[in-house]
């Protein structure tokens, strides 16, 4: 019986095979437990006997099927693996992976570093009225340093704003000092387009207001922008230059070095100075008006404004400012951002 | 504004070389656009007398005899200037030209020209290209090398700020750099030789709002004719054209002092001058030629005649061709004026007619320049001439007297945070041209007239800065606690951020699209109808500003045709009756893709799942009703509920659209900003199991799936946690135009467990509603 048993687990294929095999000599009608019953007309001594090699029997059939499922099982796996193997060469499905524009990420960067020196993001409206984008900011009507914005003006009267600074006299409209703001945003100049000029592009302004603040603090806030954008590395130079809305006015160059070439050279930045006395004075006329107390009567400020775009065209070396609105994804997908 | 370094060395003796001077004019806020080099006119150029001229007959042409020094040769040339009794510049065979062609003899008409007679670019000495270099005929001696009397000249190209009107002349700038280097500066010469004259003009001012000063002074004994060849070379090297000694005289006036000068032929003007208001309709040709309608906001310069007065000049602007200067001038009136620069900045305007004299007064001219212009205008013309001038003087206004400014040197400190100590703060204004006064804080400072921009204490503040320097000014930082209604304004920039940092994690490309449209494409993309217009757009068609933000992004679709994936967003503002920010999102072909697989995620479910897992992150509530929206599909189309406010529209394009604009199938949406927010309260973790009953619904086709949500949360209970669809089947057993719905309903009780009897009766509930509503259960 055990040869027979140990052929037939040999050859079983299956765990089902073997399972069958397990109930026919195993089972409660298997013949090895017909065997132990058979031995009860036998005498003590028989018996014993007997019941010692039925043993041997079982165990050694025991050990068989559980050594046979055990290659069943490994070959099992084995075959499995074999089927579920892939090319993992393939390409992969193909997730969207989403991006930023690189104006938006050029002013997120920015916006971050001025956030990292306590300075809080706004925004305004870009359809914006004469008074705020320019007499508010010292910019009268018949006066030649309104040639200095190509405006698109709106058949209503209002106008595209040319600059993010009417924010500078609308947030102050509405907030008391001291504060600290930046203002990303969209601006427009009527201005043919090339290789470098748009007609809508993107600014950043900035604007500190309190008791005490000095052209040095603006510089200070300029520099920490530079090393952040440029490395420790970077210095600031600061040049006499005419804004309306700021007196005295400059324009911040950095020394900034060509990834692509190694050459260094001072690059105008944008424009700066300190807050025009005018400028406050507006502001706290259009608060009094509005039922608000003057409180922009002690104070001092800086405010700067940079261009987003020739930022983003110098660091990547991008020669044609019209690529930036074309929204193409071969435009848009090169610049990438974890 | 071009300044000739020669030029400015006239007045500053000890200037430093080219390159320095750029850094200094930079530093100065004068910016250096770009340095340009002009060459000495090329070797063997050499200086002749045109003897003799005589018509190449049947052409234009002109057979020149000119004295070259040994030789006289024959030159033939086309410029309308080429006359005898002149002085050329020659160029003989063998020379070589700045653009690097070769003269040569060359044969015209049966005539050999022997080299040519050149212009001011052809010399590379000018931009002038329309005639030639016409010199006095005694101005060298013939035969001579011009190059040895035409040094190279190095130019700076300024790009001055509007401020800086007194920076507009060669001597503005030569003064900025005498007081940022304390050089010592040698004024130009006035003095001229005067004699009595027979006869001048009597001038009326009747608008002494428009013209505060008029000045006439008299020239007589004149000849026109070509100026000294330096006055020629700086003109040219300054980009402006030599046209005679007068009016060449008036504009080198104009560059070295920047005060416009206008010359009237004495013959022409002897009745009389008045200043005055134009007459409605009033017209007038002017010396380009052109005839100009006046009105009158306009001032002219007019001449009495025997009916009244008729306009010589549009004041400030330029003259008229009835009373210029001519070849037969012999005397001229000379008219130094300072007229109001809004006017003169308005007429400008109106005629679109900039010249260097209007452009000037616009900016600000200094009021008390006058006399002295118009005698250093004297000086040059008697110098370069010999003519007579007048001993009289008509002027009519007076001396402006100076402003006065008090000034703390501690209060520029405190705005620039330096420490210049008050004396060289003072020194600084004084070499500036400022008076200053005064004892202690506040000092008196008195601007000279031609800084018309210094007019309050922080004038006087940049000034010393920019005189003493910018390098001096430390870096510090700024630390300062807000006060405390600025402490959330960012709070809606920053929920913009988080949208657009939501899109892109959901796989949006962003784009920034123009701002305006052409209404014909709003239209054609079913788009508001545009509101706003601009009056002056780049592009006509495009005129209008958008009303929607998909319409650019179906454009962003179109030109990324090719791309697999085509899931744009963009987040940016549109203009109707009120400007508001908008974030929308178009996807025109599946979410995810791989070119040998199938694509998953198309169509509405799609875009629908964006808007949700977009909800999902900001943790609101999003439902879509649904609605038909104009840009839309009328059978796939939807409001936008934003924690139960409605906030925009989603759905699928309408077909019309897709088809104008070759798209194939286009889903989108869009959403007014700000999105509402919903208090947040945190729920306890759930303690006791839930229990679980499905339901299947049957409805007609046109029931949507809202619909039945909304009756089973109403009638569901307290308990009824959660509602979740997990099929729609339409076909056998059920009847055709009938779908079923069938939803998981999770209940849960928060303090104990639920039993089925109170399960079964939230049940009986909700199937009662369901059939009193009129449809069926799905068993």
């Amino acid at each position: 019986m055990l040869e027979e048993a140990l052929a037939e687990i040999r050859a079983a294929a299956s765990l089902e095979a073997l399972q069958e095999i397990k109930v026919r000599f195993l089972g409660k009608k298997g013949r090895l437990t017909q065997a132990f019953k058979a031995m009860k007309g036998l005498d003590p001594e028989e018996r014993k006997a007997r019941g010692q090699e039925l043993n041997r029997i079982k165990q050694a059939i025991e050990k068989a099927l559980e050594e046979r499922e055990a290659e069943i099982r490994a070959a099992e796996l084995r075959a499995r693996l074999e089927r579920e193997r892939e090319d993992v060469s393939l390409p992969g499905l193909a997730l969207p992976p989403g991006g930023y524009h690189v104006s938006t990420q050029i002013l997120d960067e920015l916006v971050d570093i001025f956030r990292r020196m306590g300075y809080q993001a706004v925004t305004g409206p870009e359809a914006e009225d004469e008074f705020h984008n320019f007499d508010a900011l010292n910019i009268p009507p018949h006066h030649p340093a309104r040639d200095m914005w190509d405006t698109f003006w709106l058949e209503d009267g209002q106008l595209l704003r040319t600059h993010t600074s009417p924010m500078q006299v609308r947030y102050m409209e509405a907030h008391t000092p001291p504060f600290q703001i930046v203002v990303p945003g969209k601006v427009y100049r009527h201005e043919a387009t090339d290789a470098t000029h748009e007609a809508m592009f993107h600014q950043l302004e900035g604007l500190a207001v309190g008791e005490g603040i000095t052209l040095a603090h603006l510089k200070g806030a300029l520099l920490t922008m530079a090393r952040a954008l440029y490395g420790e590395n970077a210095r600031v130079r600061l040049q006499p230059s005419f804004f309306p809305f700021v007196e005295p006015g400059v324009e911040f160059l950095v020394w900034w070095t060509d990834p692509r070439t190694g050459e260094g050279r001072w690059l105008e930045l944008g424009g700066a100075g300190m807050v025009h006395p005018s400028v406050f004075q507006a502001a706290d006329d259009a608060r009094e008006k509005a039922g608000l107390p003057r409180v922009y009567g002690n104070v001092t400020g800086f405010a700067f404004g940079l261009g987003v775009e020739r930022i983003a065209m110098l660091r990547y070396g991008i020669p044609d400012i019209r690529y930036f609105y074309s929204n193409r994804l071969a435009f848009l997908r090169q610049f990438p951002r974890p | 504004m071009n300044v000739p370094y020669s030029w400015l060395r006239e007045f500053l003796p000890d200037l430093p070389e080219p390159e320095a001077v750029r850094e200094v004019l930079d530093a100065l806020g004068l910016a250096v656009e770009e340095v340009h080099r002009l060459p000495a006119p090329p070797k063997g150029v050499v200086f002749g007398r045109a003897l003799k001229a005589e018509e190449i007959p049947g052409t234009e042409l002109k057979k020149l005899e000119v004295d070259v020094g040994r030789e006289v040769v024959t030159l033939v040339s086309g410029a309308q200037g080429a006359r005898a009794d002149i002085g050329l510049a020659v160029a003989r065979p063998g020379v070589v030209l700045p653009e690097g062609t070769e003269v040569a003899a060359r044969e015209i008409r049966g005539v050999t020209s022997e080299g040519m007679a050149l212009s001011p670019a052809e010399l590379g000495v000018g931009e002038y290209a329309g005639g030639l270099l016409e010199l006095p005929a005694d101005a060298l001696e013939p035969g001579r090398e011009l190059a040895e009397v035409w040094p190279e000249e190095v130019v700076f190209e300024l790009e001055l700020t509007p401020n800086r009107a007194d920076a507009f002349s060669v001597l503005g700038v030569a003064r900025d750099l005498a007081a940022k280097l304390e050089l010592e500066l040698v004024e130009p010469a006035i003095e001229v030789e005067e004699s009595p004259v027979a006869r001048f003009v009597t001038v009326e001012v009747a608008d002494p709002e428009g013209c505060d000063r008029y000045l006439a002074r008299y020239a007589g004994g004149l000849e026109i004719g070509p100026s000294p060849l330096e006055a020629q070379r700086k003109l040219l090297a300054a980009g402006l054209r030599p046209i005679n000694n007068v009016v060449d005289a008036t504009n080198y006036t104009l560059w070295e002092l920047g005060g416009p000068l206008h010359a009237f032929d004495l013959e022409e003007v002897k009745e009389g001058i008045v200043v005055r208001r134009a007459k409605a309709g009033e017209k007038i040709v002017t010396l380009d030629g052109e005839e100009r309608r006046l009105t009158p906001d306009d001032l002219v310069i007019a001449r009495r005649t025997a009916g009244g007065t008729e306009p010589v000049a549009v004041a400030g602007v330029m003259g008229a061709a009835n009373s210029e200067v001519t070849e037969r001038t012999r005397e001229v009136v000379l008219e130094a004026a300072h007229f109001d620069p809004v006017r003169v900045r308005l007429t400008a305007r109106r005629l679109g007619l900039s010249t260097d004299s209007s452009y000037r007064f616009e900016r600000g001219v200094d009021p008390n320049l006058p006399p002295r212009a118009a005698s250093r205008f004297l000086h040059l013309l008697q110098r370069w001439t010999g003519c007579t001038v007048g001993d009289v003087v008509v002027d009519v206004g007076g001396e402006k007297p100076r402003r006065e400014v008090p000034y703390r040197p501690s209060y520029a400190n405190r705005l620039l945070g330096t420490a210049f100590d008050a004396g060289s703060q003072l020194a600084a204004l004084a070499r500036l041209g400022c008076e200053v006064a005064g004892q202690g804080e506040p000092y008196t400072v008195r601007p000279p007239t031609w800084r018309v921009d210094l007019n309050i204490e922080e004038d006087l503040v940049e000034e010393v800065g920019r005189i003493l320097g910018y390098e001096h000014v430390p870096t510090e930082p700024l630390a300062l606690i807000p006060a405390p209604d600025n402490l959330n304004a960012e709070e809606p920039y920053r929920r913009e951020e988080d949208l657009r940092r939501a899109m892109r994690g959901l796989g949006g490309w962003e784009v920034i699209n123009y701002t305006w449209q052409s209404p014909a494409y709003l239209s054609l993309t079913r788009a508001p109808e545009p509101r706003r217009f601009l009056k002056n757009p780049m592009d006509s068609s495009k005129n209008a500003l958008r009303t929607a933000l998909y319409p650019g992004l179906l454009e962003n679709l179109a030109v990324n045709r090719e791309e697999p994936h085509r899931f744009f967003f963009e987040l940016g503002h549109v203009f109707l009756d009120v400007e508001e920010t908008r974030l929308a999102a178009v996807l025109g072909g599946p979410l995810l893709e791989a070119a040998w697989q199938p694509a998953y995620g198309e169509g509405y479910p799609a875009v629908k799942g964006v808007l949700e897992a977009l909800a999902a992150r900001a943790g609101a509530r999003v439902e879509v009703r649904p609605q038909p929206h104009q840009p839309l599909h009328p059978g796939v189309s939807g409001t936008v509920f934003w924690n139960d406010e409605p906030r925009g529209f989603i759905g699928r394009l309408h077909p019309e659209v897709e088809e104008a604009l070759e798209l194939g199938p286009v889903h989108l949406f869009e959403l007014v900003l700000p999105l509402p927010e919903a208090e947040r309260t945190f729920r306890d973790l759930p303690k006791f199991p839930p229990a679980r009953r499905d339901l299947a619904v049957v409805v007609p086709e046109g029931v949507p799936h809202a619909e039945i949500l909304d009756l089973v949360r109403r009638f569901g209970g307290p308990y009824l946690e959660s509602v979740e669809l997990f099929d729609v089947y339409r076909g056998r057993p059920l009847a055709e135009g009938q779908k079923s719905l069938a939803y998981h309903l999770t209940f849960r009780h928060p303090e104990r467990t639920l039993t089925d009897a109170e399960v079964d009766g939230e049940m009986g509930r909700i199937v009662t509603a369901v059939l009193e509503a009129g449809y069926k259960i799905r068993e």
